[in-house]
């Protein structure tokens, strides 16, 4: 993984809205055959940088560059290697999903007659063939989603950006998606995915965590976690019912943060000796074992993190 | 140029499945041209026979008595003597006058000898706020001067009048149906080819599509192409069916060249329907698309045409103003090629005014179409 080249680099990205500043001077890089996370929440300006990227909006200032290419100045050469799936449902609700992508690929060049294999492919792939013929109106979101994602594989692009692909859909539905990205990346595909569920993180080979226009954390699923949790998080499960004094302790005595989970805390511990030690004086209140962080403990450092700055 | 039309064909067939599908679309081309035709087409049929006319002779000379006879016997026009020349603009104040006729001392003598240094005395006042109306009366009474003075000098007729003549030879009755119907099809054509186009790139910003032609190479010139066809398609069967309405329902004469009247239909509804692009390029909104279009549609065809204020009545600049609008060419063309079997080359400028106005539209099209989604 390590010796393949950048596919994306991002260079001090600015967007701008009028005064305000969607993407402010962000930088990363892709690698080629990555599964590249890009988290945020609401309005981080993830959907303004993917559209950077695939050259449908022009950056204020800062370059993007795919393959060594400036975007703005290679779009006819760039677009067809790229497939968008865009965060609004893009395809047209009173053609059939046959005819949706029949009319996708005839736009990248593509010949009726190679489509319509592809197209069925695709379908098998994604285990939706019995919905061809029938209106994409007609279907539920989940199938929506995957038929949207069927027409951004169309032309057997090469770097594949889906924006927030399993929002609003069925768990069910988000595991299948997992499973095609993770399917693409191994075939060699770049996929480029943002997400605002911190478990999907989980399946990304690096992330890059956005807030409000910046950049606050990169690196891969594990980097992160040992960056913001040196000191692992602790699940703490009370033996008796006095959970209230502990969480007010922790607070006082600066050990770290609390939460509530069933039947006892989840604390990101700040000072492991100084919890060693409190948890001792507490002998047969609780007991507690490390655990692994989420990528969502990370993101709520991260964030809580640069807004204590 | 293989990807080009390939991409332009694959455009133009998804379109046809939007027009297929939607019946609002389908209603505005099929049923709105009926609609407009029987409402304009029966409101607008009046009939200027039976006038009224106020009338003083200052002249009273045989010719001046018998010129008025032949005012009377047009059949026109109903005369009442003007008693006191003063009582003439009480009379024009009142709404139901359309018109005062004086005859000035002198005028016998003039038609009589038609010498044109003396020239006849003769005053008609219209009402101009009813302008079609005004016009017609100065034709029919400049009719009746000519046919009199003929009677009086024989073969000698004076040549100023010889093109009111002509006019007269391509609508005998005066019918003002027959003047009428040919410049309805200019607005009822043009509305619709407008209207058609008007929402369907608004529609592709507003359903989120946009951003899926957008990140395929298809281009601008590929999109506006695309989407002229099936509608340009659907114009000309419109086209047919105002035709086909004017000669059976109206009863009016076609005289001219079929195939050229068709051609002109085909470049004019080209321009308006890349016009009905433009505004949907521009607005990105349905909503406001489809009041721009029928804002845009409809004035000009009424105002600049010269359907409602006829364009030689009309101030200098105004009459090369209206040059720029292609209802005015179109429906010089529309009028000529009903009435009389003119051909190609009197029509020509007004052909190159449709014709320019469509490659502008198109060019404008393509050009205004944003390749980002920037706001
Ligand atoms: N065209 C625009 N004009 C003005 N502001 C915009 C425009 N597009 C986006 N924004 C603003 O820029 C910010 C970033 O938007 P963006 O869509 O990139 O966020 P996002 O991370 O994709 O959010 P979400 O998770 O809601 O999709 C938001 O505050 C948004 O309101
Ligand atoms: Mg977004």
């Amino acid at each position: 993984m390590k010796t393949e080249p950048n596919v994306i680099e991002v260079e001090n990205l600015t967007v701008a809205f009028g005064d305000f500043k969607a993407v402010d001077g962000i930088s990363f890089y892709v690698k080629r055959g990555e599964i590249f996370g890009f988290l945020g929440a609401n309005g981080a300006g993830k959907t303004t940088t993917i559209r950077c990227i695939c050259g449908l909006l022009n950056p204020t200032s800062g370059t993007v560059l795919v393959d060594g290419k400036d975007v703005s100045s290679h779009t006819a050469v760039l677009k067809p290697r790229i497939g968008y799936m865009s965060q609004k449902f893009t395809l047209y609700p009173d053609l059939t999903v046959r005819e949706n992508l029949l009319f996708a690929g005839s736009l990248y060049g593509l010949r009726r007659k190679d489509i319509k294999p592809r197209a069925e492919e695709l379908m098998r792939f994604i285990g939706l063939s019995q919905h061809l013929n029938e209106p994409v109106k007609l279907l539920s979101g989940g199938v929506k989603q995957m038929v949207a994602l069927a027409a951004t594989l169309l032309h057997n692009p090469d770097l594949i950006f889906l924006d927030e692909p399993t929002a609003g859909t069925s768990p069910i539905t988000r595991a299948d998606f997992w499973r095609l990205i993770r399917t693409l990346a191994q075939n060699g595909k770049t996929v480029f995915v943002t997400t605002h569920y911190m478990d999907e993180a989980e399946y990304c080979g690096r992330i890059v965590l956005m807030e409000r226009g910046r950049i606050i954390a990169t690196g891969t699923p594990e980097e992160l976690k040992k960056q913001f949790f040196p000191v692992p998080p602790v699940e703490l499960v009370f033996t008796q019912p006095r959970q209230a004094s502990v969480r007010e302790d922790l607070q006082r005595l600066n050990l770290g943060t609390a939460e509530n989970f069933s039947g006892g805390l989840r604390v990101r511990v700040t000072d492991m000796e100084g919890f060693k030690a409190y948890a001792q004086t507490r002998e047969g209140v609780f007991t507690y074992r490390p655990v692994a962080p989420t990528l969502e403990d990370v993101f709520l450092k991260a964030v809580s993190g640069r807004n204590a700055q | 140029m293989k990807l080009f039309f390939r991409r332009v064909f694959s455009v133009a067939a998804k379109e046809y499945k939007h027009i297929l599908r939607d019946p609002f679309t389908l209603v505005v081309a099929l049923v709105l041209p009926l609609v407009f035709v029987g409402m304009f087409g029966f409101v607008i049929d009046l009939d200027y026979k039976h006038m009224r006319l106020y009338v003083r002779d200052n002249d009273q000379t045989s010719v001046s008595r018998r010129f008025l006879q032949e005012v009377s016997s047009s059949g026109y026009f109903d005369q009442t003597p003007l008693h006191s020349p003063s009582l003439a603009d009480a009379a024009l104040q009142k709404n139901n006058t359309p018109a005062v006729l004086i005859i000035k001392p002198g005028f016998g003598r003039h038609v009589k000898t038609g010498d044109p240094s003396s020239p006849g005395r003769l005053q008609l006042l219209t009402d101009g706020t009813d302008n079609v109306q005004a016009s017609i009366i100065q034709i029919y009474m400049r009719g009746i001067v000519e046919a009199t003075t003929a009677l009086f000098a024989g073969e000698d007729a004076p040549a100023a009048s010889s093109r009111i003549r002509t006019r007269f030879l391509f609508n005998p009755e005066l019918s003002s149906r027959w003047f009428i119907v040919p410049a309805l099809s200019t607005v009822i054509i043009g509305l619709l080819a407008i209207m058609l186009t008007a929402l369907t790139v608004a529609k592709e910003w507003e359903n989120g599509s946009m951003e899926l032609l957008l990140s395929t190479p298809v281009r601008p010139a590929e999109i506006i192409l695309g989407k002229l066809i099936p509608y340009f398609l659907l114009s000309l069967f419109d086209v047919l069916v105002v035709f086909v309405l004017a000669l059976t329902v109206f009863r009016i004469p076609f005289e001219g060249s079929f195939l050229l009247y068709m051609a002109a239909c085909a470049i004019y509804v080209t321009g308006a329907l890349a016009l009905g692009l433009v505004i949907s390029v521009v607005t990105r909104q349905q909503q406001a698309a489809i009041q721009f279009a029928f804002a845009v549609g409809l004035l000009p065809s009424f105002i600049f045409s010269g359907f409602i204020f006829p364009i030689e009545n009309m101030p200098l600049f105004f009459q090369y103003f209206t040059a720029l609008f292609p209802q005015r060419w179109f429906l010089l063309i529309s009028r000529t090629l009903f009435l009389s079997d003119a051909g190609l080359a009197p029509l020509a400028p007004a052909f190159w005014g449709i014709g320019l106005f469509a490659v502008g539209m198109i060019t404008l099209a393509v050009f205004k179409f944003k390749t980002d989604v920037e706001p």
